[in-house]
């Protein structure tokens, strides 16, 4: 009895350490820690598709971290370019989304000319700064938002690649930052799901193929989105 | 002193010749059995790829079929021994068992019969290989064809951290992210990569490359059969790796025609002409 | 050999106010962490004063690289420094330094450093006695497989649902790649370690290795680093798969240099311990035991690491250029410099691959030392067991570029690489008739160490199998990077390795420790593991199969049913090895105390006393014949060639 209560005893203690183990790592994580922005509903719309949920989402691009959305002292990279609010988002399924971006941060030439396109909104195009556009000059861009998954049988994939171009670094705004392009695009959700996206243009500067840093980070340049 | 009794004690079954002895006769009937179970599951393995969306991934199916099937008879035997000597060599008394089993330390037929017999296997096995090498079509590199195969289509195929991008330079470098394709058109994948190496992947054609900065290679493929599939990126290269992922729709000539020609009449719209055209 | 034996210095007297032995009386693993830390913030400290960004003129953007670089530069001295200063701490240099003193060791320093007359503390120390170190390679392995164990329930958990956010991509791929080096580490030493050091020695008649200093320092150094790979998930984690493939391991946060440190260290232990075991083992068995009658133990242990000698510098060279690319700014590694992923790769399965046969021969090995045991019949062929050994070693190093067909590097060296390793089959096979001849018509004593035995022979099948179909050059194309090659080689490391590791323990642990196995809960412990492997990796064939890729921490939902199972699989596991733990530590403290010879075997590790004394043998003995002389009265050995 004794030794069936010790052999009870290291299972609890195993059990619990992995327990431990993995509730402090989950909690740790950069998907876990960040938090989540909702695309606000703006009610319904009439599209080629028939009568649909419309929600916006609004989300701002920066040169550095210091901007406020990583705590007052720019968080554990105040250099590293980001994404703000965050970088994990939750859409309405079976809906129409706009998306908004004010971009902040400057740019050059992107290597693979692919992402000046824009790719899978709603009529192939986006606005920019107000301008119908279909791809900007792969010479002045500043990020991308590029929307993809797991590939499924059952769903059709969801792709967005929309490229957001380079603020004019002479123009300076009010904030200490150049005066940002808005640019807004549009796109449907298909069923729920989970999905991710991430920037396109490589800005992880020093590391090989400048897609280290914060290209590589939750929370910066890559993040979730949330289908449901 | 001996609580049980030896099955085929030497001096009972020394008269008889191997094949006649009680031991190997009973390992026979349970390798046999085995191996009956074993050939009638081998077509599980393909069965699991799941759908077949080339020629290719047929022949694939077809090895995996034949090499489960080789595979019975010999891991029977091994488990038929293994069953067997639990069933009737086994000791269950206390202590070390006593020292009566017969002491042969070698025999020299089975040794030779062993090692005779995997290296017969194992050049049916590798014949084969080279003989299913040399059907894949040319691209791939394999160095083994035989056949001239007949012109490809050719699509360049650009992995990025984290996504696939597809360019048709036969039609005036139109891209995609959706690779679409012609059925039962032979179709050549020049492979690169802007950043780590990934691996292009197309599930059900059972097609895959590597693909390295700084080096283009190739693959090649044709579909053979309407429908949607999974391209899914098999080499890790950074957190999203697990989404780089897209689909690859094979439709009739007619209707990838049709896509094309959507497709170059696109009229950019934006602030200023491209510096660079194309891909990466 | 005598533990004793050194040269003697004129004048040396033992001397117990000698400061020299003083100091080394009083180092153990507490100063070895504290002069760790000391020496690890003392080099921070001043690598980030030396490595700092220069001066910029005004308007210029800083070298790009530059600071991530210096970054890296920093990580990789502060480990460095670590590593340096627990040597120093542990006593690794009071040797050299007081032979270059010129106040060498005396007899009562090394009788010390051999364990004398110190208890527990002995385990804590840079103690030389092999059968001290065998213990402590044991607990260091147990520790490293409870840890990588965490890990992989942890993956697993993650693996439950296709859409899971339990752990997020980065953590994901980091307990990935951490879970993959701790168990190929693991089961690296997991055999030679314990075994090959507490037994081998014994089983050759030896007093101890040649090497009695250098065998506490390839331990000591495995310890050190241990820390430093723990702290990769603190420093940001790594991208790459244990693999650590570059490109992709050059963009990597600073916990990659935690990677490159660790392995560093550990060819270098690797090296050490290799050089130690061939050198004992070819010069210190005892007069008689001539070629023919060595254990094939013996042969499994220094045919492994004799094939890691030459193989694992390959796999140092290769995390060299990694930092020197991710510290110095070379591009070994960058095609934009001239440099190439190929060269990585190449550099890196010259080594991986040769390195599973490192793994499986010695659990092998042991296995076939224990069947005779267990089936009291000698072991059948034993010119075929070692001409098989010599020639998986053989054949290995020629394979390496089955991991590397689809990598476009060299196709049409495919079909070289195809035939070399679809030719492992042969030697591999040929070790199946062995077992299978030992065990034929033998009295079988189905103990806990022969029922490894059988789990083996079961998985051994599978895994072997699976490889021919990977070997097979479009089938491979159709597998590689998906959960298929996952659950082949964990058949073989798990199903074969790790469970000829754990017959070998239950096998010695009354010789090692001088109590027997509680085989009631251990039986349950070991079939839990065995049934809970099937399950996980049947599963993870069927995803593999259906085209699930490796290292995902989501995936498409038609691989859901596959995955659930394969975790609930992981978490028997996971059951059955604490079971097992609670067997080796509750035996350990209060077993059934072991006769010296409770299994009735006839190698020498078993002829002497439990404990084993300080040096082995009272006298060293003489043999005449082999130890496989079951079966037949004790006379001269014959060749007998019936069925």
């Amino acid at each position: 009895m004794r030794r069936f209560l010790f052999l009870l005893l290291t299972i609890v203690i195993g059990v619990g350490f992995v327990a431990l183990t993995g509730t402090y790592f989950s909690r740790a994580s950069a998907n876990n820690s960040l938090p989540v922005e909702s695309a606000k509903s703006v009610g319904t719309v009439d599209t080629p598709r028939g009568k649909m949920q419309h929600a916006m989402l609004e989300i701002s691009s920066w040169p550095d971290s210091m901007g406020g959305c990583h705590g007052e002292d720019g968080g554990a990279h105040p250099d590293w370019v980001t994404f703000c609010p965050t970088t994990d988002f939750q859409l309405p399924a079976h809906s129409l989304v706009t998306i908004r971006v004010k971009q902040y941060d400057g740019g050059e030439l992107i290597t693979n000319a692919y992402f000046a396109k824009v790719h899978g909104t709603v009529d192939g195009t986006a606005k920019l700064n107000g301008a119908t556009i279909n791809r900007i000059s792969p010479d002045t861009v500043g990020h991308t938002f590029t929307i993809h998954g797991i590939s499924s049988p059952t769903q059709e994939d969801l792709f967005v690649s929309v490229p957001l171009m380079a603020a004019d670094e002479e123009k300076m705004g009010a904030n200490g930052y150049p005066l940002p392009n808005i640019v807004e695009f549009s796109f449907y959700t298909a069923g729920p799901g989970v999905y991710f996206w991430n920037c396109e243009f490589p800005c992880g500067d020093g590391t090989y193929a400048r897609f280290g840093g914060p290209m590589s980070a939750q929370g910066y340049m890559a993040g979730e989105i949330t289908v449901i | 002193m001996t609580d049980v009794e030896l099955v085929s004690a030497p001096q009972e079954d020394a008269q008889y010749a191997w094949w006649r002895r009680k031991d190997v006769k009973a390992i026979f009937l349970i390798w046999l059995l085995l191996t009956v179970i074993g050939l009638s599951l081998c077509w599980v393995p393909a069965h699991l790829m799941g759908e077949s969306a080339s020629e290719q991934m047929d022949e694939t199916k077809q090895t995996m079929t034949l090499f489960t099937a080789i595979a019975a008879p010999v891991g029977a035997f091994i488990w038929a021994v293994m069953i067997y000597s639990l069933a009737k060599w086994r000791y269950t008394g206390e202590g070390p068992p006593p020292d009566d089993a017969p002491e042969f330390r070698t025999n020299t037929p089975s040794v030779l019969v062993w090692t005779l017999g995997s290296a017969i296997l194992t050049m049916v096995v590798f014949v084969w290989g080279l003989l299913k090498i040399a059907a894949i079509p040319a691209a791939s590199g394999f160095g083994l064809q035989v056949v001239d195969a007949p012109p490809a289509m050719e699509i360049a195929v650009t992995g990025n951290q984290w996504v696939w991008n597809f360019t048709y330079p036969e039609f005036n470098e139109i891209q995609s992210d959706v690779l679409y394709l012609p059925v039962d058109t032979p179709t050549t994948f020049d492979v690169t990569s802007n950043d780590v190496i990934h691996s292009f992947w197309i599930v059900q054609m059972g097609v895959k490359v590597d693909a390295n900065p700084g080096a283009i290679t190739h693959t090649e493929v044709t579909p053979h059969k309407v429908g949607t599939y999974e391209i899914r990126c098999a080499e890790l290269c950074g957190i999203l790796h697990a989404a780089m992922q897209t689909q690859v729709k094979v439709v009739p000539k007619t209707e990838f025609d049709a896509w094309v020609k959507a497709k170059l009449a696109v009229v950019p719209l934006g602030p200023a002409e491209p510096k660079s055209v194309g891909g990466a | 050999m005598s533990v004793l034996t050194h040269d003697h210095i004129a004048g040396q007297t033992p001397n117990s106010s000698n400061a020299g032995g003083m100091l080394l009386r009083r180092m153990n693993v507490v100063t070895a962490i504290i002069f760790g830390l000391i020496f690890c913030v003392g080099i921070h400290y001043i690598a980030t004063a030396v490595f700092v960004m220069p001066e910029i003129p005004e308007g210029q953007d800083p070298p790009s690289g530059l600071v991530w670089m210096l970054e890296n530069r920093v990580t990789l001295a502060t480990m460095a420094g670590w590593v340096l200063g627990f040597m120093v701490g542990i006593g690794a240099f009071n040797g050299p330094v007081r032979w270059i003193l010129g106040k060498d060791l005396t007899d009562e320093d090394l009788l010390f450093q051999a364990g004398k007359d110190q208890g527990i503390s002995r385990y804590f120390r840079y103690t030389t006695d092999h059968k001290v170190v065998g213990i402590q390679y044991l607990i260091i392995t147990m520790t490293l497989l409870g840890v990588g164990g965490t890990f992989a329930m942890l993956i697993r958990t993650n693996l439950m649902t296709p859409t899971s956010t339990f752990l997020g991509p980065t953590t994901y791929n980091t307990f990935v790649g951490m879970h993959g080096i701790i168990m190929i580490i693991a089961t690296i030493i997991m055999v030679t370690g314990p075994f090959g050091n507490f037994v081998l020695p014994i089983m050759i008649g030896a007093r101890d290795m040649a090497f009695p200093r250098l065998n506490a320092l390839s331990f000591w150094l495995i310890a050190s680093v241990v820390p430093v790979l723990l702290s990769t998930p603190f420093l940001g984690g790594m991208p790459t798969g244990w693999v650590a493939y570059n490109p992709l391991a050059s963009q990597a946060p600073p916990g990659m240099d935690a990677f490159v440190i660790t392995i560093i260290v550990f060819a270098i232990s690797s090296a050490i311990a290799g050089a130690n075991i061939t050198t004992t083992a070819v010069k210190m068995r005892t007069k008689g035991m001539t070629w023919t009658r060595t254990p094939i133990f013996v042969y499994g242990v220094v045919a492994s690491v004799g094939l890691a000698i030459p193989v694992f510098p390959a796999f140092m060279a290769s995390q060299v250029l990694s930092g020197l690319d991710r510290a110095a700014g070379t591009t070994w590694y960058d095609p934009a410099g001239g440099g190439s992923g190929w060269l990585y790769a190449n550099l890196f399965w010259l080594m991986g691959h040769p390195e599973v046969y490192v793994i499986l021969i010695p659990a092998l090995a042991a296995l076939l030392e224990l069947t005779p045991v267990f089936t009291r019949r000698p072991l059948f062929s034993f010119k075929t067991a070692v001409v098989a050994i010599a020639g998986i070693v053989g054949l290995s190093v020629l394979v390496w570029a089955h991991h590397m067909y689809v990598s476009g590097w060299a196709p049409d060296l495919g079909g070289p690489f195809m035939l070399t390793t679809e030719m492992i089959s042969i030697p591999t096979g040929l070790l199946f008739l062995v077992f299978i001849g030992t065990m034929w018509r033998g009295r079988i004593w189905t103990r806990l160490p022969m029922m490894a035995v059988y789990a083996m022979l079961w998985n051994f099948v599978i895994g072997g199998i699976t490889g021919v179909y990977l070997s097979d050059i479009p089938a491979d194309e159709a597998m590689h990077g998906s959960m298929f090659v996952t659950a082949h080689f964990h058949y073989t490391l798990m199903g074969v390795a790790l469970t000829g590791a754990l017959g070998a323990v239950v096998y010695w642990f009354p010789k090692m420790t001088g109590r027997m196995i509680d085989e009631k809960i251990g039986f349950w412990g070991f079939w839990m593991i065995q049934i809970g492997f099937q399950v996980t990796f049947m599963g993870m064939f069927m995803v593999g199969l259906g085209g699930q890729p490796r290292r995902v921490f989501n995936y498409s939902d038609m691989y859901t049913t596959g995955n659930f199972v394969s975790t609930m699989g992981a978490y028997t596991i996971g059951l059955g090895a604490l079971v097992f733990l609670y067997t080796i530590i509750s035996s350990w403290r209060h077993g059934e105390v072991a006769p010296s010879n409770p299994w009735g075997a006839k190698t020498l590790e078993w002829q002497v006393p439990t404990p084993v004394p300080l040096e082995n043998f009272d006298v060293l003995p003489i043999i005449t014949e082999d130890a496989y002389g079951y079966g037949r009265p004790a006379s001269e050995p014959k060749e007998g060639s019936s069925v």
